[in-house]
């Protein structure tokens, strides 16, 4: 029994390790500045939800919430489509390069973003792509594009074959097959790859710091250094737009957590 | 015949719309959170405007970080404004041809020593607005309050300086604000000045240019003697980490040092109001001269270095306008003005006995430090570039006013980044 | 694993299918990997590319601050998963054993995975504030303040700092993973490991990690390819500093690309290109070295 209240000491004290750090910011996002440099770690005195439409609005968050809003659906919403057509070809059509293709699209899950990120920044320069959301999106939908192929390919290639089989022979076209036959069964794997990459593109940093150098088109990630400005660090207003920019996510996590996990750790789990 | 007239008329036509026309000029510059430089460009814009009317120049501002991630797109795109501020250390636009030659300018109503930070191959591409040099600015009621007091040549030797340290410590005060948080070149003004004292301008050249060894015994001997001031507690705990202009508010307002090594420009943000990151009204603000080393050759040396200027895009269609508005702002009178609002120095000849206006006390004190100075052109990292800039930057600027590397490990590493 | 057994092959409706994916594909990743290691044989300047044959290798081959990067990428590469992965493997076992509240921990602990490495980078550079940072009060209330430290400001622990970030973040999502292959294990093995009178320890070491052994393999290849990718979370704390104790590849090569005082991006491209080389073959090592041990005992 000792065994297991030490074990439970340890969990409880990993959990405040975990959640720890978040909470923390979670209250100084409600208090100001000044309360927070008399005393890191109290508790908010008085609770200021002003300060979330202070940064909204006059931080300029809303157009940061707004093009990561923008740029991240519409890279999910194509990133999906082409994705699961291209699963969906590879995991049902036998023809010979087909796991060279598969192979050429699913190694690009190794390749360090360093590989494509120079020549990415000159061709979108060369192309009038540079600094514009349209541009930002384009590499968004190219950089998960490996992932989410290799997920639904292997949930795919799952579906028995006998629907294919049978929707053939109703008479339906290759392409009814695909949107009518293996989209629907496949929902839940393409929820899942829905969710997982629209966080991963929600919270992603590198390609939006070097192809987006605007204020007016940055993306949140990028927007929440904006007050991390010259002068003294504002601290308090820096853990509003922290929160700003957790909250979408947490609540996803919330709503979807095992659908997310599932996405997660898809592949990792043999 | 009648042909011809008819040509030369519509010719004549053409062109008087084409002069009557507004020709628009755009111009980027750093300076968005700085008010007063702003307002003087902004100013020189409208003057410009007023006697040159058919041209529009239209102003974009920017933080110097995203100015400079923004030209180097731009250029390299064809989408570069027509005028924009650069630093002497920016040799890579020179480099690639991206700049206009300025020959043309007026230079005889700028410094000759500015003329030449700004030259490459014999051309000069850019006018020295600004120019500074590093002062050592102080609290004169702390200092007095350490019970030390600043000889009327206005300069503590070593042995002053490490007891200010001491004293300044043991009331749990700061010494020296710096910080090195969110720029290349403060930190290292502890050092570069020092041994430009020891070195005189001569060696000190030759030191920043590859020619004489870091190892060199004055070098060491003047680096020992930084490390036994900052080891005794010189600088913030949060030198690493703290900003360019928070280490202007720690210095006049919260928590408030003794002393602050800045450039001359410390006053475009100080005299800012003070909810806008300015001194505290009544802010005993003196100035002296930074401290004598020991055994120095030459302690009335001091840097002076060029630092906003404006520069033309060698691809502009407006190169004609563009130098126009240059020269507009290379006269004695727009120095004069400059100096009076800006409280800096500048590239652009002026008188600064004639310096009126409501700060003349500071510029009084200011001219002061400088009296009899010989001075030399350039902050080392506006000499160096490639990998020596690198190192310096890191070693100087950040690891060893941290006194997280050693003299010897200084000492090395400056060596092996000047090795072929 | 059934495939459809058609022999005519539809090439219209499966080229119509790869079409998006293929054209973003070759436009986005292929084309530019292509263009970067065609970069790294020239300076590309703004307004001209000049072929140079092999002087940016001789000069990357030279470079020991890209030396330097990439030691301290593949320290962080080898010491993360192995922390990673391992206290994992202790937090999943712990809630195996049905430990009351599991849901609300499992929430709870995959909550760091979620967040933006911008947002846990600032976070962290506040914990590790030297004069008001969680890391340094814990330490004074518990009476250790002799070992508060400058966390991130001192080259020698700059790095094992950062690194404990990413475990931080990343163990409670290898946590989850290793939780579901637990749940998966065959329970008719375990109950004849119990009636054979086995102990909790051997229990464990004989049969629990050969059985999902796969799984933690592929926790510590997929922790080892993002450790060697990381770019975010150094730019927001330490941007490669103190004196390029935290600098790794990723940092390096943006500074060269667009910060150093030069516009030319063929040498940014050949560290790029060596980089690329690099991370492919450990990956390939990785995987090989680790496959030859998975042999499942029973």
């Amino acid at each position: 029994m000792i065994a297991r209240a030490f074990l439970f000491i340890a969990l409880g004290l990993y959990t405040a390790f975990a959640a720890g750090p978040f909470l923390w910011v979670a209250t100084m996002s409600l208090r100001t500045t000044s309360e927070i440099s008399r005393d890191h770690y109290a508790w908010p005195s008085t609770l200021h939800w002003e300060k979330f439409p202070q940064a909204w609005f006059n931080s300029n968050y809303s157009v940061y919430f707004e093009n990561s809003l923008v740029v991240v659906l519409s890279a999910v919403a194509v990133l999906t489509i082409a994705g699961a057509m291209a699963a969906h070809c590879l995991a049902r059509y036998r023809f010979r390069a087909n796991r060279l293709v598969y192979f050429i699209i699913f190694s690009a899950i190794i390749f360090p973003p360093q590989i494509t990120i120079i020549a990415l920044f000159q061709s979108l320069v060369q192309y009038g792509l540079y600094n514009s959301k349209l541009g930002l999106t384009l590499v968004y939908i190219s950089i998960q594009l490996p992932l989410t192929v290799y997920i639904l390919e292997s949930f795919f290639a799952q579906i028995p074959a006998d629907l294919f089989d049978a929707a053939r022979m109703d008479g339906y076209t290759e392409w009814q097959i695909f949107w009518k036959v293996s989209l629907p069964i496949a929902l839940p794997a393409i929820a899942t790859t829905v969710i997982l990459n629209t966080i991963l593109l929600w919270n992603e940093f590198l390609y939006a710091v070097v192809l987006i150098t605007d204020d007016a088109k940055r993306t949140l990630p990028l927007g929440i250094q904006r007050f991390m400005g010259d002068q003294l660090e504002d601290v308090g207003m820096i853990a509003t737009g922290l929160m700003i920019a957790i909250i979408p996510v947490v609540l996803i996590y919330l709503f979807f957590s095992e659908k997310l996990i599932q996405g997660m750790t898809a592949g990792a789990v043999k | 015949m009648r042909i011809a007239s008819l040509i030369i008329a519509a010719a004549c036509a053409l062109a008087s719309t084409a002069a009557t026309a507004q020709t628009k000029v755009t111009l980027w510059s750093h300076w968005a959170a700085e008010k007063i430089k702003r307002d003087f460009v902004e100013d020189a814009i409208r003057r410009f405007e007023a006697a040159n009317p058919g041209v529009k120049i239209e102003a974009q501002w920017y933080e110097k970080t995203a100015l400079y991630a923004a030209l180097k797109t731009a250029l390299r795109a064809g989408t570069a404004p027509d005028i924009f501020y650069a630093e002497p250390d920016q040799t890579e636009y020179m480099e690639n041809n991206l700049l206009l030659d300025l020959s043309s300018l007026n230079w005889g109503g700028i410094e000759p020593w500015a003329k030449e930070i700004w030259s490459h191959k014999g051309k000069p591409y850019g006018l020295p607005l600004e120019a500074w040099t590093v002062e050592l600015f102080y609290n004169k009621k702390l200092l007095a309050d350490l019970g030390i007091k600043v000889p009327s040549s206005m300069q503590l030797d070593a042995a002053a300086m490490t007891d200010l340290v001491k004293k300044a410590r043991v009331r749990n005060q700061t010494p020296m604000a710096l910080g090195a948080g969110d720029r290349p070149f403060p930190g290292a003004h502890l050092t570069h000045e020092a041994l430009l004292k020891r070195l005189g301008v001569a060696d000190y050249d030759n030191l920043l240019t590859g020619k004489l060894s870091w190892s060199d015994a004055r070098v060491v001997d003047t680096l020992r003697t930084l490390r036994s001031w900052i080891d005794a507690g010189l600088l913030p705990t949060t030198f690493t980490t703290l900003k360019l202009g928070e280490s202007h508010s720690y210095f006049h307002t919260n928590p408030g040092a003794v002393l602050f090594l800045n450039g001359s420009w410390y006053t475009s943000r100080a005299f800012n109001p003070p909810d806008k990151g300015g001194q505290p009204p009544n802010f005993p603000l003196g100035i002296m001269k930074y401290p004598a080393m020991p055994q120095a050759v030459c302690n009335e040396c001091r840097t002076i270095s060029v630092g906003g200027s404006f520069v033309v895009n060698a691809e502009t269609k407006n190169g004609r306008q563009a130098i126009a508005f240059l020269n507009s702002m290379a006269t004695p009178e727009t120095a004069s003005r400059w100096l009076e609002n800006v409280l800096v120095q500048t590239g652009i000849k002026a008188d600064y006995s004639k310096v009126g206006g409501p700060h003349a006390g500071y510029f009084k004190e200011l001219a002061a430090t400088s009296q009899g100075a010989r001075y030399y052109f350039g902050i080392p990292i506006q000499k160096m570039q490639g990998k020596q800039k690198e190192v310096f930057t890191q070693v100087f600027n950040n690891a060893f006013p941290a006194g997280t590397i050693s003299v010897d490990d200084a000492v090395k590493q400056m060596n092996a980044a000047y090795a072929k | 694993m059934q495939r459809n057994p058609i022999d005519r092959q539809p090439w219209g409706a499966i080229s119509a299918f790869l079409l998006p994916a293929l054209t973003i594909y070759t436009a986005f990743t292929a084309y530019p990997v292509l263009r970067t290691i065609w970069n790294s044989f020239h300076r590309v300047l703004p307004r001209k590319e000049e072929f140079v044959g092999l002087a940016n290798y001789a000069a990357l081959a030279k470079d020991d601050l890209f030396w330097r990067a990439v030691g301290n990428t593949f320290i962080w590469a080898c010491a993360s998963p192995l922390a990673e992965v391992g206290i994992a493997l202790f937090l999943a076992l712990a809630l195996y054993a049905r430990v009351p509240g599991m849901r609300f921990f499992r929430i709870a602990w995959f909550t760091p995975v979620l967040m933006s490495y911008v947002v846990v980078g600032i976070i962290w550079v506040w914990i590790y504030n030297y004069d008001w940072g969680a890391a340094n009060a814990i330490l004074r209330t518990l009476g250790l303040e002799r070992w508060a430290a400058a966390w991130i400001g001192d080259p020698k622990l700059a790095l094992p700092s950062l690194i404990f970030i990413t475990t931080w973040m990343w163990s409670g999502f290898n946590m989850v993973v290793l939780l579901a292959a637990l749940h998966s294990l065959p329970s008719e093995v375990i109950e004849a490991a119990e009636l054979d009178n086995c102990g909790w320890g051997a229990k464990l070491w004989h049969i629990i990690i050969p059985l999902i052994k796969p799984t933690l393999l592929n926790l510590l290849v997929l922790s080892f390819i993002g450790k060697m990718k990381i770019f975010d979370l150094v730019w927001i704390t330490t941007k490669g500093g103190p004196l390029w104790s935290t600098e790794t590849v990723s940092t390096y090569l943006y500074k060269r690309a667009f910060e150093w005082s030069t516009f030319d991006l063929g040498y940014p491209s050949t560290i790029a290109a060596v980089w690329f080389v690099i991370v492919l073959l450990a990956v390939l090592g990785l995987t090989r070295a680790l496959r030859s041990r998975e042999k499942l005992e029973y």
